[in-house]
């Protein structure tokens, strides 16, 4: 009996063991036949995919990959250049800037979808915009992108105050005729060309919405490339949608340049019909090891974020890129930089290190407040934390806006443990009058190094230990709860750009736009306002540029944020992968996307 | 499985008690008994060298040096850094040491809280047998016990974020449970006993009775329940620290494998090695040391 | 009839034990639990829409009231839909229970059944060195950290480092096969970590069996011993086995098994509830929290029928 039972149990491991073995072995074979899936894996999952609320770089792959936007920016040339996608050419606007008029290509459909009669997706039309705008105008949709627009886009408020009525006009956003948008602003915007290519501005059929009312997030009915097949909380599966519109691949209309983009292959895909590959799994897998581990089998996702702890099993160096022969033979690589950057916010709210009515103190905070800049080592954080691909500077304006300043001094972001101590001297700050620092994060094991390693900095301008204190929250939510409330000291933060313009970093230190608004800093400068608010409505051009930099060097001198830096992560891809990646939240790439047999791959130069 | 801290009795049955006077031969006998068992003293010694390590650090006399960041990244050990160092160029020695303070800290404070609380409302349940109070403290259990023990100590451990005793009060909340069923089930049996019965003759207050006449006599039952308690909580911080919610302004094994799980696959094994090997010691060293006591103490039980 | 009757009996009385858990559930993980509202607001939100958040998601009422709500919503089996991606909670748990229940249930019949063998050869072999040998394994098993062994599974078994025979992560099953080449890890994993456990449990109570009178009585009257093993010892020690089975049910139905569900990035409900209750998804993390303490009471009902079944002298008082 015993020995029954455990030849039962041999048999039955054996038997699994085979069946595991079985399975690999048929996954590698084949290198001849043509891929039709192409599995791509980010680090974080979407929650809803209602374009409301896409305010996550995941979920706005989701809903730029499913419906359609008026603009999109160019796949070779991330986040600067913009062209038509649903709109059939860039718009007229007119003089005074206040009006734009747009026009939509003709007989495009939605795709098919139970929401529809008889199931069969109907054309989209200019109406079906000015729906979807109104939506984002709806507090019952719980929408997050509404601030891009308030205040700027006539008569969206009113509507809003005025009980959200869908069948009300909204003044502001009209359909001429079917074909024909037009939108009417209360002040220039510049920038609302790059809002329109944001998922937030994705056009949604309203039957949909109806439908499937509070599951339209897991149930995306658009015009996009993709339409959803399978979605949950660790993979999401897209297949083509067969009523896309004829969309060629020109690599002239796309910033095509040979000596940056020629070794991804791209150009063999020059005159495809999109969306190339027939479905696209996305998996989301938010343990970095396990995502890479998957990356190497071969079978499986073939698009990973190289982890930290891998870059010297991995590269000869990181910047630049070199990976080692082994690895260069079997995949594309590239180091592609954040379009945003991660800085630490000091409550300027809190007296113990902020603004203070006594100006004796508030000189005293001011020099804590540089103290602690001068101890932040930012260069000790690239190294250790980001591969030495990271770039710091001075200011909050990122090196890859045109408004960026060259020559703004390099010593604010150099870190010195002696100068930082002869700071707090100045200051009369000593052990025993210094203020515990608490040091607000979402807990995770590198948040958690990133403290130790700054609690590491502190102790060397003379901080005692036991005053730098760690405080982390379960979760975003809770953290930026806290923040909001003003109640956490030290409080750093990444940004993504929403937008290729300094205002949108400019407008983090904003005093109206203090906590719960997104000047986490609760900085408040009335000269900085005044000066804010006359940029706003400028033009692009010197002038503007000249203010955005007397803005940014405000901010150097006092001190409410500890900034910068950009990170670019090493991201790889199989050899067999033809593809641009990119890692901003300003588009999806995954229609240019193109999976050859592994004969074919693209080779990498001698 | 689901539970990994498997706090319980072990044995469907237990023997019956002797009565007061005979207590004191008890314990001389399982001391006794104990010493006679060299797995069980080797295992005594083991926990000792821990122990004396954890006061090493509360007194600052070793594991000084777990916070203070150097340049060199994950550098190999060496004379100075005996198993290396982390990414932060922080001492992994020092950490382990300091991590071991961090160990009896939660082990102790949850094992002595956790079953007190328990061995208290289990004579109380028990002696109160059937009566409301007895049907107050099962249900009580009864509702700890069907909820999944990550998912509640989660709730609470996030209910008291800022407090750095949340993981503690999560522990103790959940492994009271096991002790205060088994204390009751013996007290059940001790209530009928002689002795018990006479005190309750002669008028003696029933709390009076629980406390001076009963107590006691569970007294080795939460012995055995306190090491095996200490265990489970070592390693639940192991498996809280990996789901962050750990400990905060110090270093435990656990903070130290959730860093080396991302650091295994880079060849990197300082943390690993270093963490699971202080840990393993300890944990095996425990789980013997409360067997030896099990058997010295009751040697009617089953010798495992 | 009178098993059905008696079913019923218990379910009445185990009500307070349902009320008990909800409050206790509620109170820690709704009424303190995370707070979403800025998860839902814009970058720039106005008091006003902050206030119309909060109100979306119930925070600014009572907290009797929202029990009260809740307990409701729970009689008319109305789970309502997630906060965060609008799903309904049903389908929620549609999807994601199977998937915990197929990760976890191989391992926990592997572990169980290889436990019950090996204690039955230890207590069989009691006091040899086979008895010593399997103990002092057991002892070393339990003291292995579930999360060391979840690392170096994953390592050696589904590394490019290692023998790279299984998938690292996900849950793409669509044939026996694809299951079997997903399960397999994990199940390792989770018999490894719970068969010392088990062994030890198993073999005390298979040994306790085994010192009782009728045992040494048929021993002395020349009984085969291993006959006497597996017709009565092991037929006796079942009541104490199947509590131990039909009590850990429930905890995989609903709890799976979180740790490797994050590892191995498997949707199953552990991870989808830890996610709610770390995220503050308040539908989901009420559902599940019901789903377990019914599921739980069930158990014990059955604990008690099989007793029963197993042995007919056992009555329902």
């Amino acid at each position: 009996m015993i020995q029954r039972i455990f030849f039962l149990l041999v048999a039955l491991f054996a038997l699994l063991t085979f069946a595991g073995c079985g399975k690999s072995d048929s996954d590698s074979g084949s290198s001849t036949e043509t891929p039709t899936i192409f599995k791509y894996s980010t680090e974080g999952a979407p929650i809803s995919m209602d374009p409301v609320r896409a305010a996550t770089k995941y979920a706005n792959l989701m809903v730029t990959s499913i419906y359609d936007t008026l603009y999109e920016y160019k796949y070779l040339a991330p986040p600067y250049e913009l062209k038509p996608r649903l709109a059939a050419a860039m718009p007229e606007i007119s003089d005074d800037g206040l009006v734009y008029t747009i026009a939509l290509k003709e007989g495009v459909l939605f795709a098919d979808n139970a929401c529809f009669p008889d199931g069969k997706g109907r054309e989209v039309v200019a109406a079906d915009f000015v729906y979807s705008f109104k939506r984002m105008f709806d507090p019952d949709t719980l929408p997050q992108g509404a601030w891009l627009w308030q205040g700027r886009v006539k008569g969206a408020m009113e509507w809003r105050e005025s009980g959200t009525d869908y069948s009300q006009p909204l003044s502001g956003v009209t359909a001429v005729d079917d074909y024909t948008i037009r939108i009417e602003l209360t002040q220039p915007y510049p920038q609302l060309m790059y809002t329109l290519a944001m998922g937030f501005s994705s056009i949604v059929p309203r039957e949909a919405v109806e439908h499937y009312g509070k599951e339209f997030g897991i149930n995306p009915v658009g015009s996009g490339p993709y339409m959803m097949k399978d979605f949950t909380t660790k993979l999401a599966k897209l297949v083509a949608n067969p009523n896309y519109r004829d969309e060629v691949f020109k690599l002239a209309e796309h910033g095509y340049r040979p000596e940056e983009h020629a070794f991804t292959g791209v150009e063999r895909i020059e005159g495809a019909k999109l969306p190339i590959m027939k479905e696209v799994e996305i998996h989301f897998m938010a343990e970095p090891v396990t995502r890479w581990t998957s990356f190497l089998k071969g079978s499986e996702v073939q698009y990973a974020t190289m982890p930290l702890e891998q870059r010297h099993a991995v590269t000869e160096s990181v910047n630049p890129l070199v990976p080692k022969p082994r690895y260069r033979e079997k995949y594309n690589s590239m180091l592609i930089p954040d379009f945003g950057l991660v800085m630490v916010y000091i409550n300027m709210d809190d007296p113990r290190i902020g603004m203070h009515e006594d100006p004796d103190q508030n000189r005293r905070n001011q020099l804590l407040r540089r103290a602690i800049r001068k101890g932040y080592d930012w260069e000790d954080r690239n190294n250790r934390f980001l591969m030495s691909a990271g770039s710091y500077f001075p200011g909050i304006i990122i090196p890859s806006l045109e408004a960026f300043d060259e020559n703004l001094s390099r010593d604010t972001v150099t870190a010195n443990f002696e100068a930082a101590k002869e700071l707090l001297k100045e200051g009369g700050w000593t052990a025993e009058n210094l203020p515990p620092l608490e040091y607000g994060a979402v807990t995770s094991v590198r948040s958690k190094q990133y403290f130790e390693q700054f609690r590491g900095w502190m102790e060397k301008i003379g901080y005692p230990t036991e005053k730098v204190v760690y405080r982390p929250f379960p979760n975003f939510g809770d953290y930026s709860k806290a923040v909001k409330n003003k109640e956490v000291m030290i409080m750093p933060m990444g940004w993504g750009l929403d937008y290729p313009d300094a205002e949108n970093l400019l407008q983090l230190l904003y005093g109206p736009n203090e906590s719960p608004g997104s000047n986490a800093a609760n900085y408040k400068n009335p000269e900085y306002d005044e000066l804010f608010r006359k940029a706003k409505e400028m033009l692009p051009g010197p002038e503007r540029t000249a203010i955005y930099r007397q803005l940014n060097e405000m901010i150097v001198e006092d001190v409410p944020v500890i900034v910068g830096l950009m990170r670019r992560r090493a991201n790889f891809w199989h050899r067999n992968v033809i593809m641009y990646p990119s890692e901003n939240v300003h588009g999806s790439v995954l229609k240019y996307v193109k999976v050859v047999p592994e004969s074919e791959s693209v080779q990498p130069p001698q | 499985m689901d539970r990994e801290p498997e706090i319980q009795n072990k044995e469907p049955d237990s023997a019956p008690v002797e009565p007061r006077a005979k207590r004191d031969s008890l314990w001389k006998k399982a001391f006794r008994k104990f010493f006679r068992d060299k797995f069980g003293i080797a295992s005594l010694v083991v926990v000792g060298i821990y122990f004396l390590i954890a006061v090493g650090v509360w007194l600052d006399v070793i594991g000084t040096n777990w916070s203070a960041t150097t340049d060199a990244s994950f550098a190999p050990p060496s004379s100075e850094h005996w198993f290396g160092t982390n990414i932060n160029g922080q001492d992994i020695r020092d950490r382990a040491l300091y991590g071991t303070r961090v160990a009896f800290e939660v082990g102790l404070v949850v094992a002595l809280l956790a079953t007190t609380i328990g061995g208290v409302l289990g004579c109380i349940a028990g002696y109160f047998n059937r009566t409301i109070i007895d049907e107050v403290i099962m249900w009580l259990y009864g509702c700890l016990d069907s909820i999944p023990f990550y998912l509640f100590v989660a709730a609470v451990a996030f209910v008291l974020q800022g407090n750095p005793y949340a993981m503690h009060i999560a522990m103790i909340c959940t492994f009271w449970s096991s002790t205060c069923r088994i204390v009751r089930g013996e007290v059940i049996k001790i209530r009928n006993l002689e002795y018990v019965e006479a005190a309750r003759a002669v008028g003696v207050k029933p709390l009076t009775i629980v406390f001076k006449h009963v107590f006691p006599n569970t007294l080795h039952i939460l012995l055995v329940q306190a090491t095996i308690t200490f265990v489970g909580a070592i390693k639940s911080e192991v498996i809280l620290s990996f789901l962050g919610l750990g400990v905060k302004n110090s270093v435990s094994w656990g903070i130290m494998l959730s860093e080396a799980s991302s650091e295994v696959s880079g060849g990197i094994f300082y943390n690993f090695y270093t963490a699971s090997i202080f840990l393993f010691i300890l944990v095996i060293a425990f789980n013997i040391f409360a067997d030896s006591l099990q058997d010295a103490l009751d040697p009617k039980k089953v010798s495992v | 009839m009178e098993t059905l009757q008696y079913a019923l009996r218990k379910f009445i009385y185990s009500i307070p034990l349902l009320f008990g858990v909800t409050l206790i559930a509620f109170t820690l993980m709704v009424y303190f639990g995370p707070d979403q509202t800025y998860q839902f607001l814009s970058k720039n939100p106005t008091p006003e829409e902050i206030e119309r958040v909060r109100s979306e998601l119930g925070y600014d009422q009572a907290f009797a009231v929202r029990y009260v709500q809740y307990l409701g919503d729970l009689a008319t089996l109305n789970l309502g839909n997630s906060n965060s991606s609008g799903e309904r909670v049903t389908q929620i748990l549609v999807k994601h229970i199977p998937v915990s229940v197929a990760l976890a249930l191989p391992g926990f019949i592997l572990s169980v059944v290889l436990g019950v063998s090996i204690a039955l050869i230890a207590a069989f072999y009691r006091g040899t060195w086979v008895d010593k040998g399997i103990m002092v394994f057991a002892v070393v098993g339990m003291s292995i950290s579930f999360l060391i062994v979840v690392i170096a599974f994953q390592i050696i078994f589904c590394s490019f480092y290692g023998l790279n025979w299984f998938p690292v992560q996900g849950w793409d099953v669509d044939s026996v096969g694809s299951y079997l080449s997903h399960v397999t890890v994990p199940t390792m994993a989770i018999v490894f970590v719970a068969l010392g456990y088990n062994t030890r449990f198993y073999r005390a109570v298979i040994v306790e069996e085994m010192n009782r009178d009728y045992v040494r009585t048929a021993r002395a009257f020349g009984a085969s011993p291993v006959k006497l093993l597996f017709k009565h010892v092991l037929k006796n020690a079942m009541i104490p086995i199947i509590t131990r089975v039909i009590i850990t049910l429930p905890f995989i139905v609903i709890g799976g098994n979180i740790i490797i569900e994050k590892y191995f990035s498997i949707p199953g409900i552990g991870q989808v509830t830890l996610e709610a209750i770390i995220s503050g998804d308040l539908p989901i993390v009420k559902a599940v929290v019901a789903l377990t303490a019914v599921l739980y009471v069930f158990a014990l009902i059955l604990t008690d029928i099989s007793y029963k079944m197993i042995d007919p002298r056992v009555s329902y008082k």
